[in-house]
């Protein structure tokens, strides 16, 4: 359903995606591993063209073209059809909960208000969040905040939803609720490319984890083959210290 | 069109130069004697009682509304009367002791309002941090939280000191012969005829001074803030 | 020292007949300046080619120049200006020196107000966080609506205040408009103090008529900011 082929991108002589490739079928829940500096959020924001890549090529439902010549039609027609979730949040200051959702219904979408409405308080309660309808972004905490990044995301009826480090910015102890939200809807059969640091995500809902280092792919494969039997010794270093760290954390 | 005669802008400028000093000085007393009382204002504003802070409030917010030449105004014809029921006459002080004290009174309120601010910016935990060290309140006002509010106050000193300038050329009249005032009286003794040779120029000096103000006071603040680089990029 | 009460209420009524001049300069100034100032904050802002930098060329001489220079400097320049134009060039007839003199405190202040509003305008989209342009963008807007719906209203409320201020300097820069001959409070105070030598007690006048106008204004934009902020309501109190 989306595949991009060779994707090279570089800041000021820095060469941060030295050649990436990948395939996501509808239904995938792909989840990329790396050391900070690997260019999994550049591979991410390059997919929704939030940066433009130097070379490569996207193919998305029909939609065929090389990252350097995509008109910006296309460009809409694919953010159209993706979510992005921002390790930031990014909603809306100025724009109550349920505005952030209808915000790109109603506007880029041109859905009628009272279906979008709809729609949008259908996708806040899908992230638990039916009481805070009309709440400005200042005055929910953290994971409420990205639980409707999450909403506004997904009403769109998008095909793939991109995932940013949506847990990064967040408390420990609110790591756990934007963390189920993300389960169910993968148990719903979303497609997803989720940019993490969540091992336990990875292992539990992934379809297939990526591992990335240095601008390119290392290794990719089921959970299992990744987390029991890595192949690559980069990848077996990222593994032992990130798991050493749980270890270590949870004593 | 009158006749415009590019080259008396330099014969302007010539004339003109030598009075800088005059601007210069008169601005040099007044954020000297302003500086002073805004420091106080701000000490008023921060911790004292609460009529002092009410008082110090009152006289910020009253001096914001006041335009500087209706200031200068009640200041030139107001003050010497106002002495004499004292018993002293300042009708014969210079001209120069009017423009410092009309914007004295209206720097003050700017400098108490930067200080204020650059103060309160500051994270109580320094100050803390310092005393738990062993530094008296003293040392830790001096050694830790001053050079940090200097730094925070510096753009809004830059920008309170070119206002300064531009509007202490309003000094001009009352007749106070500044790098202005000589551009007056220039236009005066040609009887009009080289004005706008004469405001080009005097645009041009005052334009330099403020271009060389900003650069100045940046390369300052660039200089000091070397320690906050890293905080301000994370 | 005593001063002439009965003056000063005779002056104090007389003056305030200025007022609507004041005002009015302040009003037509402000809406002249808004949406050119905002043009030029965008322009800037997107650093494209040689308009941005003639603007920030104009910016920097109005900034740095005192606005009483500026004043001096049109009046003297622009009905012999004017007169060349429309009379000499394009042969019209026209009476230059019948235009009324508030129309050139309203090209003086526009000019110098434009200057200042940018300024004010780039910093408060600067304020608007990066982020927000891409979950719009994210979320299908285009540019356009972006910056209609989601920037803008944002910019506004964080700009407020330099707004606010802008104001209450450019109130106070109309007591110079009597050097263009203009019939303000000032001008009227002059001629009022002129006839007895009642410097002081004119002047206190003007004063006070500038801090009620200053409160006005006050709080005036201090509404405003009440109503459009409604979404940073939690967070400040």
């Amino acid at each position: 359903m989306l595949e991009v082929k060779d994707i090279h991108k570089s800041y000021s002589g820095n060469e941060i995606l030295k050649g990436v490739s990948l395939k996501v079928e509808k239904g995938d829940i792909i989840v990329i591993l790396g050391p900070s500096g690997s260019g999994k959020t550049t591979l991410l924001r390059c997919l929704n063209f939030l940066e433009r890549a130097e070379k490569g090529s996207i193919d998305f439902d029909g939609i065929h073209t090389e990252f350097k010549s995509a008109t910006g039609h296309q460009i809409n027609e694919i953010r159209k059809r993706t979510g992005f979730v921002f390790q930031n949040y990014n909603l809306f200051a100025n724009k109550t909960a349920l505005q952030n959702v209808t915000e790109g219904l109603i506007v880029a979408r041109k859905v009628p208000k009272k279906e979008a409405v709809d729609r949008a308080k259908q996708a806040l309660d899908k992230v638990g969040l039916s009481d805070r309808y009309d709440y400005y972004p200042s005055q929910l905490s953290g994971g409420q905040q990205q639980r409707v990044g999450i909403a506004r995301a997904i009403a769109v009826n998008p095909d793939v939803i991109l995932f940013d480090e949506p847990t990064s910015a967040l408390d420990p102890e609110l790591v756990g609720e934007v963390l189920n939200v993300m389960k169910s809807l993968a148990e719903e059969g979303a497609t997803m490319v989720v940019v993490t640091h969540e091992m336990g995500f990875a292992q539990d809902v992934a379809s297939r984890v990526v591992f990335m280092d240095g601008g390119t792919i290392v290794e990719e494969g089921t959970p299992h083959e990744i987390f029991s039997r890595p192949r690559d010794p980069r990848t077996i270093q990222f593994l032992r210290r990130i798991l050493r760290e749980d270890y270590e954390y949870s004593i | 069109m009158r006749p415009f005669h590019p080259e008396f802008i330099f014969t302007a400028l010539r004339q003109i130069l030598p009075y800088l000093w005059v601007t210069i000085a008169t601005m040099a007393g007044t954020v000297f004697f302003g500086s002073l009382a805004g420091i106080l204002l701000a000490r008023a504003k921060i911790r004292r009682g609460p009529v002092l802070r009410a008082l110090s409030e009152i006289y910020i917010y009253v001096t914001r509304c006041i335009p500087s030449i209706v200031m200068l105004f009640i200041v030139y014809y107001g003050l010497p009367e106002f002495m004499l029921a004292f018993g002293i006459d300042i009708n014969n002080f210079s001209k120069a002791f009017f423009v410092i004290v009309t914007f004295s009174i209206l720097f003050a309120a700017n400098m108490a309002e930067v200080f204020r601010a650059a103060y309160e910016s500051i994270d109580p935990g320094q100050r803390e941090a310092a005393l738990s060290a062993g530094l008296s309140e003293w040392q830790a006002f001096y050694r830790i939280i001053l050079p940090q509010c200097i730094v925070v106050a510096l753009p809004n000193f830059t920008n309170a000191l070119v206002n300064l300038m531009k509007e202490g050329s309003l000094s001009y009249t009352i007749g106070m012969l500044d790098v202005m005032g000589k551009g007056q009286l220039m236009i005066g003794i040609n009887h009009g005829s080289y004005s706008l040779e004469v405001y080009l120029a005097l645009s041009l000096i005052y334009w330099a001074m403020t271009l060389v103000i900003e650069h100045g006071f940046g390369t300052l603040e660039k200089h000091l803030s070397k320690g906050r680089k890293i905080v301000a990029a994370s | 020292m005593k001063l002439n009460t009965d003056f000063m209420i005779k002056t104090f009524l007389a003056a305030l007949k200025g007022i609507p001049v004041t005002l009015e300069i302040t009003v037509v100034t402000l809406l002249l300046s808004a949406p050119i100032a905002f043009f030029m904050a965008l322009k800037r802002l997107h650093k494209k080619g040689i308009g941005s930098r003639i603007t920030a060329g104009y910016v920097s001489f109005v900034r740095g120049t005192p606005i009483v220079l500026q004043i001096l400097f049109l009046y003297s320049l622009l009905p012999s200006l004017l007169n060349y134009l429309l009379n000499r060039v394009l042969e019209l007839d026209f009476d230059v020196f019948g235009v009324p003199p508030i129309l050139y405190a309203f090209a003086v202040f526009g000019l110098n107000t434009t200057a200042v509003l940018s300024e004010v305008f780039r910093s408060a989209l600067l304020t608007v966080g990066h982020g927000q342009m891409e979950a719009a963008i994210s979320v299908g807007l285009s540019r356009r609506q972006a910056y209609l719906r989601i920037i803008i209203p944002q910019a506004m409320v964080s700009a407020l205040p330099n707004i606010c201020n802008t104001t209450v300097n450019l109130l106070k820069s109309t007591s110079l408009a009597f050097m263009m001959t203009v019939k303000d409070i000032m001008a009227i105070a002059k001629v009022q103090a002129a006839y007895g030598y009642n410097y002081i007690e004119a002047y206190l006048v003007v004063l006070l008529i500038y801090i009620l106008l200053c409160t006005l204004v006050q709080l005036l934009f201090k509404a405003v900011e009440r109503y459009l902020s409604s979404y940073k309501k939690l967070v400040t109190c």
